[in-house]
């Protein structure tokens, strides 16, 4: 039953990596991959509970604080870009 | 009956996850968006976590730390993203104006 519903957290994420290749503007294409990243990491989540095994966990919680922390300084960088 | 709780969050989770997702393919603006993403984003990711933390409950420190780091990280980051974006259109606009 679990991997019915790991399945259905694939399809989830394949929509935002869709919209991340179509869009052209740099900040549909943030939000996309942003969108990606989270439901990445809860993927990895749902794995480490399937497979019992805790250490695959801890990426998935490293993925999901480090991952978001890297996103916000990229945007700041595309932002100062922007400006110049 | 943990088993059902646990699979009931899980289904929340997934419909919040799809509820923002199909959102962005809409061609609306880009807070738009990224208000329902972070919405269903964050929420969706929380009931799922739950669901798996009534399933595993060994695992409550890992899990407990990752709701923390989505609560924290993910409302920041569409803070980030909003003002980022939104600050760029507006530079456009005081040019053009």
């Amino acid at each position: 039953m679990l991997n019915l519903v790991l399945m259905a957290m694939i399809v989830a994420l394949l929509i935002p990596l869709y919209q991340a290749w179509r869009d052209e503007d740099i900040w549909q294409t943030m939000l996309a991959l942003a969108s990606v990243s989270a439901k990445s990491a809860v993927m990895i989540l749902l794995v480490s509970i399937l497979r019992d095994d805790w250490m695959i966990g801890i990426v998935g919680v490293i993925i999901l604080s480090v991952g978001n922390a890297g996103f916000m300084l990229l945007a700041h960088i595309l932002k100062r870009m922007g400006d110049s | 009956m943990i088993n059902l709780l646990s699979y009931f969050c899980l289904g929340v989770g997934l419909v919040f996850w799809f509820w923002g997702t199909v959102s962005l393919l809409s061609s609306r603006s880009v807070l738009f968006k990224l208000h329902h993403l972070s919405v269903s984003d964050t929420l969706g990711s929380i009931a799922i976590i739950f669901g798996l933390l009534l399933r595993r409950p060994t695992e409550f420190p890992l899990l407990l730390l990752a709701i923390l780091s989505l609560v924290l990280w993910n409302t920041m980051l569409g803070y980030v993203l909003a003002y980022c974006s939104s600050s760029d259109s507006n530079d456009g606009g005081q040019i053009d104006g």
